[in-house]
């Protein structure tokens, strides 16, 4: 972790840059791709300024081309480079799935621990009110994609020094960022500031009922509990900070001192992460357990382009709130 | 167009000679059973690796296709891993887990490995030349992959970007007529080598069967890349001589069509070219020959040697 000794006030998208900017200034094999990247600075603002520094050699707007740009990531990876290659948006992880899945997570293992192949693809995610195909929250869908690491922050510091981690990696790494913390201000430690992949962090300590949250509703959970503290409930927040290396030490830790579980994330209760954190609880744990585990997540219906529609879909504070006081 | 020197002749002829004998072996070993793994052979279609990998430098980028092991036998991949890797065992280049659709290799050859999934060579392959390019160095990557192969989405995805970015990639199509059943007629619109004009590079369809042939279009287009004058694509018109697969019951080709093939054997003919043009005689190519088989052999009996996985191998490499 870094010695520091102040903060900076950033935005994620911010933070996402800095990262990005200070691993290309550490390291020369560090490069950046994907749609808008370059002129543009990315549609959300995470690349900008990069060109203007580092010029077109290292960051490059690539045609719309998602097989490509994370296949060929993949190529020059084995190859020397460390590339971070953009999905503009996190749905098109369809166009790339074979990409994605079969080739950044498992080229290194198919051949025999050869090569390594130290990538990170940058997805982004959640809901904005651009439908059903953009505002996926996609990351359950690599649970099974052994051999890639899947990473998610919840704030501008982690977004910061886990980009950087992720960057220092020699594993593949798919890298959520939710489209709706962009513009979200944080403290960010000055310095290097680095974030250990795999690692939770308790976000909020307590001792009645522990949410493991993630992405955006590590927030939402966070004010949910502060609502709940006047009603005397004491809530800890567990921010995994993504799903693969999972943390599950940190997590069976607060799940034992609590005995009562809520999972919040906002992708659709069927097929999400939370079915799979509970399962393992319910493996791990069980004995501590004081009342069921709760889901919070979206139903299991598309996300309409409607935004008027989502706030009756996406999960909240509110939503968190009420699954905890519906735990025994 | 220039003289290829006695010298390479010969050279190629090893080569392709050494990728048919490999391929006997590997069908003998299948059938006594001691191969883990499916089997596409390459028979009749040697001279397209022979002629597109001698044109490599060591430190260049192959990325191959399923259609025999040629491809990395030029490359000079060891050919006792190779065997290995058909037995499933430890003396694999993968260390143990074995080649249904062979996943072998080499770094230090510029051996990039192979994927499954058709298609997945062409992005791997623009990354690789676009690496090649940005540290600056003057490597190239050559991608070999089959007339199926060709109608993979990631085919345009990826032919346009390395031809936009002028990156130092040969893309070679080996035309064998049959996308596993399917006759090229009757799955392709136009012809493949046409597409290079869409994307603004040289094409060139020439015949795979001459290893000459290869080799020369090939070496033009790895000079031109090298140079950073960008892609080119290669259309080689080939045969295959058995099934796509060992077992395959070919229902969707005659056995009149497959012994005419026989005729058009690319080491053959270029045996009868080399002792017509007094270049070898019969008894060199019969020594070569058994040269070669001895080398096998004796790889063989390497890899033969080398004990099965446990299970803890299933858990090895899977991260850094």
């Amino acid at each position: 972790m870094s010695q520091a000794t102040t903060t900076r006030t950033l935005t994620f998208s911010q933070a996402i840059r800095e990262a990005l900017r200070e691993e290309m200034e550490r390291d020369d094999r560090v490069f950046v791709w994907g749609e808008d990247v370059a002129v543009y600075g990315g549609i959300y603002g995470a690349t900008a300024g990069l060109l203007e520094q580092f010029g077109p050699g290292r960051v490059i707007d690539t045609p719309i081309s998602e097989t490509m740009i994370v296949g060929a990531a993949v190529g020059a990876a084995i190859t020397g480079l460390r590339p971070v290659a953009e999905l503009q948006s996190s749905g098109y992880f369809g166009i790339a799935m074979d990409e994605l899945y079969h080739k950044a997570a498992r080229w290194r293992y198919m051949h025999g621990g050869v090569f390594t192949v130290p990538l990170v693809i940058r997805l982004p995610e959640g809901a904005k009110g651009a439908g059903p195909e953009h505002d996926v929250s996609p990351e359950a869908l690599f649970l099974s994609a052994s051999g890639a690491y899947v990473v998610i922050p919840s704030d501008p510091a982690d977004a910061l020094g886990l980009m950087k981690s992720a960057i220092r990696d020699d594993n593949p790494v798919l890298f959520f960022e939710h489209a709706g913390l962009y513009a979200y201000r944080g403290e960010v430690p000055a310095g290097d500031h680095l974030v250990p992949l795999g690692e939770a962090a308790v976000k909020r300590e307590g001792s009645d009922v522990t949410v493991i949250a993630w992405s955006r509703m590590v927030g939402e959970s966070l004010r949910a509990a502060e609502q709940l503290e006047a009603e005397g409930i004491d809530v800890e927040v567990v921010d995994p900070r993504g799903l693969r290396p999972l943390d599950l030490d940190t997590i069976l830790e607060s799940v034992a001192k609590t005995g009562r579980v809520v999972i919040a994330h906002e992708a659709p209760k069927t097929g999400g992460a939370g079915g799979e954190v509970a399962a393992i609880i319910a493996e791990e744990a069980l004995e501590f357990l004081e009342s069921p585990i709760i889901r919070v997540a979206s139903a299991d219906v598309p996300i309409p382009q409607s935004r008027y529609l989502q706030q009756f879909l996406i999960p909240t504070a509110a939503s968190v709130t009420e699954a905890i006081r519906r735990l025994d | 167009m220039t003289a290829i020197s006695p010298a390479t002749l010969l050279e190629l002829y090893e080569s392709m000679v050494t990728m048919k004998l490999w391929d006997q072996t590997a069908l003998r070993l299948l059938q006594e059973g001691r191969v883990l793994a499916g089997y596409h052979s390459g028979r009749g279609q040697e001279a397209i690796p022979a002629g597109g990998v001698a044109p490599l430098r060591r430190d260049d980028y192959l990325m191959y296709a399923h259609r025999g092991f040629g491809y990395t036998i030029a490359k000079g991949m060891s050919l006792a891993a190779m065997f290995g890797d058909l037995m499933a065992n430890t003396a694999g280049a993968t260390g143990g887990l074995g080649a249904g659709i062979p996943h072998f290799a080499d770094p230090e050859l510029g051996i990039l490995g192979q994927g499954g999934t058709l298609g997945s060579c062409f992005g791997i392959a623009t990354g690789a030349a676009f690496s090649a390019k940005y540290r600056g160095t003057d490597q190239v990557v050559v991608c070999f992959f089959g007339d199926g192969t060709a109608n993979r989405g990631a085919f345009h995805e990826s032919v346009n970007a390395a031809a936009a970015w002028k990156l130092p990639v040969v893309w070679i199509c080996e035309n064998n007529g049959y996308a596993v059943s399917v006759p090229v007629a009757e799955s392709t619109a136009g012809r493949i080598v046409d597409r290079a004009a869409g994307y603004g590079m040289p094409g060139v369809r020439i015949d795979g069967m001459d290893v000459t042939e290869v080799y020369r279009a090939t070496c033009e287009a790895v000079d031109r890349a090298r140079a950073g004058e960008g892609p080119t694509l290669i259309e080689a018109m080939c045969h295959r001589f058995r099934g796509h697969y060992e077992g395959d019951p070919q229902v969707y080709r005659t056995d009149e069509e497959t012994e005419r093939l026989l005729a058009l054997d690319p080491i053959t003919n270029l045996a009868a070219r080399l002792v017509a043009d007094g270049i070898a005689t019969e008894e060199r190519l019969g020594e070569l020959e058994v040269r070669v088989q001895d080398t096998i052999d004796r790889a063989v009996e390497v890899a033969s040697s080398a004990p099965m996985p446990g299970p803890e191998r299933l858990y090895e490499g899977l991260y850094v």
